[in-house]
């Protein structure tokens, strides 16, 4: 049983989650330990694995790029799986710039923490736009489960993981 | 998780860091990521275009300590070689050099596909030139 499954949804990107959530409730009392314990031992042990299937379930799916992921994976298209030449150039030519000028500000001396201030607040601006195509690309691909719309999702988490790392790094007091 | 000290010793001085002129014809750049880690690559060589060997090569990484040690050491594992014995190079010689846990081997494969990827950057500008020895 998928994630999804475990919840009956259907596999989609978008989710509501304050419905994910009651859904989440409702099914938690349902294995909820009280309920067997006049059960058998099996009959016990299958409550806790749903439970704790129930439980991973939740958390991927509620978090949207936790989701987004599984979902990605789900259909062959796994983060992880990506050999270097799988990522475009202009991806990586982009990281790189940005980290080396990263680097420079940080070691700017004086000033330095108003420059990666700066930076901090532009790598945010970033990544929420990112979020906000994404959520573009989610509605897409609900509407008509294509799979090249997996493939452009793909392609933005990677440019996702390259600005939220920045934007962590930014976060981050300046060490020499 | 610990780290190998021949990983910190490459972390903490890496060899070789900086960059050549892109638009030389006798450098080979190869640029590579891992965007799982958010890790990001650069590898070149500067190669002899008479005989053909590696006399130089650079590297800049912006990633996890393993990434980094793998090119550090990819670095000075190339200067030397002729740009066909640098393509034999296997990542497994990075993971027992530095004796990379299984998590980290990746970073290896990362540095593998850099190397790969400066030859052949740099066998496409030979060729565009005419350097047939050097091809």
């Amino acid at each position: 049983m998928d994630y999804f499954e475990v919840f009956g949804l259907p596999r989609s990107l978008s989710l509501d989650g304050a419905s994910l959530q009651k859904r989440f409730y409702e099914l938690s009392r349902r294995y909820h330990p009280d309920g067997f314990a006049r059960a058998s031992a099996l009959e016990r042990q299958k409550a806790e694995e749903a439970s704790a299937e129930l439980n991973d379930a939740y958390r991927t799916l509620r978090d949207p790029v936790g989701r987004t992921e599984y979902l990605l994976k789900l259909n062959g298209f796994e983060i992880g799986e990506q050999r270097g030449s799988d990522v475009p150039p202009e991806l990586l030519e982009e990281a790189f710039e940005l980290n080396m000028a990263l680097e420079e500000l940080r070691e700017g001396g004086p000033g330095a923490e108003a420059a990666i201030e700066e930076a901090r607040v532009k790598f945010t601006a970033m990544l929420d736009a990112i979020d906000k195509e994404l959520d573009a690309l989610a509605a897409v691909y609900d509407a008509a489960s294509a799979r090249e719309g997996l493939q452009q999702v793909r392609g933005l988490l990677n440019r996702r993981r390259y600005i939220g790392n920045l934007v962590s790094q930014t976060a981050k007091p300046a060490v020499a | 998780m610990a780290y190998s000290e021949k990983v910190l010793d490459h972390y903490n001085n890496p060899r070789n860091v900086g960059a050549f002129d892109k638009t030389d014809p006798n450098v080979g750049t190869g640029m590579v990521g891992a965007p799982e880690c958010g890790d990001v690559m650069k590898l070149q060589v500067k190669v002899n275009p008479i005989s053909g060997i590696i006399e130089d090569a650079k590297f800049k990484t912006f990633g996890c300590g393993s990434a980094i040690a793998s090119s550090s050491l990819a670095t000075e594992m190339l200067k030397g070689k002729t740009v066909d014995e640098a393509l034999q190079i296997k990542n497994t010689e990075l993971v027992n050099e530095l004796a990379l846990p299984p998590v980290k081997i990746h970073c290896s494969v990362l540095a593998e596909d850099a190397i790969k990827a400066a030859i052949t950057d740099y066998k496409k500008k030979a060729v565009s030139a005419g350097v047939a020895q050097a091809v």
